[in-house]
């Protein structure tokens, strides 16, 4: 019989035991309580994680590439309440570099921690980095001194302090072009969209698409996180220095007549790009919780597009348009002024009550009388002038992309509200609203000199995905000839010439027309108030710029000859220099070099 | 007569042992190897893993810090700031009075802003494996070595 304990069997003893062992603390490790936390633990140190990345929304640019709306780096400021050593610290750094309340941090930062419930809290969001760096620079010194502190209580920490930084909606203009832009509400952060403007008409295309994905936690197991392409970047048609200058003269025309409201529009009318849209109120885009105290009273974001009014008599370019391309006259068409004109049992009289005698078709313009243009409504018919409003997309959307625009839909023959006598008040801008961003793409066509109407927009080109995708014009009508179109110019620009118009800029040979529109109310017209406007445009020969003023109800004065008129002029003085426009002497020398 | 025979080629018992014991330590030695291996690439996988964790913190910072940075150039360039500026140093606005025209030939004056390339525009193709992988071992020895080239790592 082998022996028992030999040397090699004791060896071999030993080693069985041990390998005994070994399984026996594997099937513990793997049955035991603990095991099975720890189990937990690494499954949610070690396991998978969902993220949803948010792409940077896309910027917004003026025509020359200028910044009009942004992002800038903030942080958000959380503290993790296992990891807090010094509450008292954490408060007394925060309140101070964040300028928060002390006894409200205090009490976030000595919350229990209850795990899975109760692990984090957030002080602050949007905090710049600056305030981020000062902190980072304070945790840093109480960190060194902690290294030479002896008695460990008494030590100042501020661990438990997190930063997440995240990006912020930023408008570097500030109130300039707001109107346009809109505002995005960045504090609601997942739940933030576009409002107003270019940033809700775009909304999708600037948020671009969000990406949830499952990372593992496992660093082996790490996966590239998938490239997300930012939001689409807008190039806008804005010139942010006309639209600084109209901003400017529309503002302080507001304020030197005691109008309620100021709108000016600036378009190119042989593309319909618009260079500037100035209206009143604005708003800081950068502070858009303060949208309820700058638009009382249902005040629209943009009047341009948002507000319909009686124009008055700018809507007489129209009317003459019409009946120029319709043959119903010609320049030389005579007719003569009594003073009053019956239609559909009403009387219509000019805007002085006066009776202006013979007068050619560019007299009944430069004298704006409502008598005239009443008796070519009626010489056209009503069939035949409806058309041609319709043609010129009066009562339809322009779809200019801006979000929020209204329209007044167009009174025609045949409708409940529609009356025999509107032919003669829709012939001179009463009875008839319209919007401002309306009469600028109805009177383009004229202005151009080739009777085609261009869709007035806002977006010159997008980029996305590193490619830069230019909007060519739109041309949404022709509605009359491009010979009409001459004609009726050099009209408008005859009768501004010989009232000696305040509208008239030296040098350069403007058209345009004055309108004084009356408002109506619950018991007819208001008698003191009205609405003034002015659309001028120019070079005649070789038109650049179309410009449409609005003052809505001054005080100053009731006129459109007298209020809006000097703020045409007094943009289009700025504007030629800005858009390096010589005067017509020194151009026609220059094209003939 | 046939045992006898077999007897006269079995290996010696302590051979046998020594065969068994080589193959199981070879074994055990390639088991070693494999896990080392397993190991060191796990290991290096998981240093890879957290190195891409952390880049991937960093481009998002740097992308937050690009935007940033566009914005505050954006800020001190604004319209305001700029005609604050301008009028500080005792610039004045210019006057459609004072404005001198004059024919620069070849000027087209300015044009529109191109803030990214075309869509028609193609990417050119850029080398994505380094030339040093491409090249064969005489290229290397002429082009590399000798210098008659032009490297090209």
């Amino acid at each position: 019989m082998a022996k028992l304990f030999t040397r090699t069997r004791i060896i071999g003893y030993f080693f069985a035991l041990m390998g005994a062992l070994i399984l026996f603390q594997m099937v513990r490790i793997q049955t035991n309580v603990n095991a099975q936390k720890m189990s937990e633990s690494i499954e949610e140190r070690y396991g998978t994680i969902v993220r949803t990345i948010y792409p940077e929304r896309g910027n917004i640019y003026d025509r020359w590439g200028h910044l009009l709306a942004g992002n800038k780096d903030v942080y958000e400021i959380g503290i993790a309440l296992n990891e807090v050593e010094n509450p008292d610290t954490l408060a007394t750094v925060l309140s101070s570099v964040l300028e928060l309340n002390y006894g409200e941090v205090y009490e976030k930062a000595n919350l229990e921690y209850i795990e899975g419930e109760q692990s984090y809290v957030v002080v602050a969001d949007f905090v710049s980095a600056e305030k981020v760096n000062e902190l980072s620079a304070q945790y840093e010194q109480f960190e060194n001194d902690r290294t030479k502190a002896k008695n460990s209580d008494s030590v100042q920490s501020m661990r438990g302090l997190h930063f997440v930084g995240h990006l912020q909606r930023t408008y570097p203009e500030n109130s300039l072009a707001s109107n346009i832009l809109g505002f995005y509400n960045y504090r609601d952060r997942e739940a933030s969209t576009g409002y107003y403007g270019v940033e809700e008409k775009y909304n999708e295309l600037l948020a671009g698409n969000p990406v949830k994905i499952t990372m593992p936690k496992d660093p082996t197991l790490m996966e590239e996180v998938p490239n997300v392409p930012p939001g689409s970047s807008l190039v806008l048609t804005i010139d942010r220095e006309i639209q600084a200058m109209t901003e400017r003269i529309i503002d302080e025309a507001v304020k030197n007549n005691g109008a309620e409201s100021g709108t000016a529009i600036i378009m190119d009318p042989t593309n319909g790009e618009i260079l500037a849209m100035a209206v009143t109120p604005r708003m800081n885009p950068n502070e858009y919780w303060d949208y309820g105290n700058v638009f009382t009273d249902n005040t629209p974001f943009n009047r341009a597009l948002s507000e319909t009014y009686e124009p008055g008599s700018v809507f007489k370019v129209i009317t003459m348009a019409a009946a120029l391309d319709s043959g119903t006259v010609t320049p030389q068409t005579q007719f003569v002024d009594t003073g009053s004109i019956y239609v559909g049992g009403y009387y219509i009289y000019n805007w002085d009550r006066g009776a202006w005698g013979p007068q050619d078709m560019t007299g009944c313009m430069q004298h704006s009388l409502n008598v005239c243009l009443s008796w070519i409504a009626t010489e056209m018919g009503p069939t035949r002038f409806y058309n041609y409003l319709q043609a010129f997309g009066i009562g339809r959307r322009t779809n200019l992309d801006l979000a929020g625009e209204q329209i007044w839909p167009l009174s025609l023959p045949g409708d409940k509200d529609w009356y025999e006598v509107n032919l003669a008040t829709n012939s001179f801008g009463q009875g008839v609203a319209t919007t401002p961003i309306q009469m600028v793409m109805a009177i383009s066509a004229v202005a151009n000199n080739q009777g085609i109407m261009y869709a007035p927009h806002l977006l010159q080109a997008y980029i996305q995905d590193g490619k830069q995708y230019n909007t060519p014009p739109v041309a949404v009508g022709a509605p009359i000839g491009a010979e009409t179109a001459k004609t009726l110019t050099d009209m408008l620009a005859v009768s501004l010439e010989s009232e000696s118009s305040v509208a008239l800029v030296p040098g350069y040979r403007l058209a345009g027309k004055t309108g004084t529109g009356e408002i109506p109310s619950a018991g007819g017209y208001e008698t003191d108030l009205t609405n003034t406007s002015f659309v001028g445009w120019g070079p005649v020969d070789d038109p650049k710029f179309l410009v449409y003023v609005w003052l809505e109800k001054p005080t100053s004065d009731r006129w459109g000859s007298t209020v809006a008129a000097p703020v045409f002029s007094d943009i289009v003085k700025e504007l030629v220099v800005l858009l390096n426009l010589p005067p017509d002497d020194t151009r026609h020398q220059l094209t003939a070099q | 007569m046939n045992h006898l025979f077999t007897q006269a080629y079995q290996q010696a018992p302590w051979r046998l042992q020594i065969q068994r014991i080589g193959g199981f330590l070879v074994a055990l030695v390639a088991v070693v190897i494999v896990a080392g291996v397993y190991l060191f690439i796990s290991a290096q996988t998981a240093t890879a893993g957290l190195e891409i964790q952390t880049l991937e913190r960093e481009r998002e910072s740097l992308n937050r810090t690009i935007a940033d940075r566009r914005a505050k150039l954006a800020e001190l360039t604004s319209a305001g700031v700029m005609s604050q500026r301008a009028a500080d140093l005792g610039f004045i606005r210019p006057d459609m009075s004072t404005a001198i025209y004059m024919v620069i030939p070849g000027y087209q004056g300015r044009q529109p802003v191109m803030i990214a390339p075309p869509p028609s525009s193609d990417n050119l193709p850029s080398p994505i494996i380094k030339q040093s992988y491409r090249q064969s071992l005489w290229e290397w020895f002429f082009e590399g070595v000798l210098g008659s080239g032009n490297g090209g790592y």
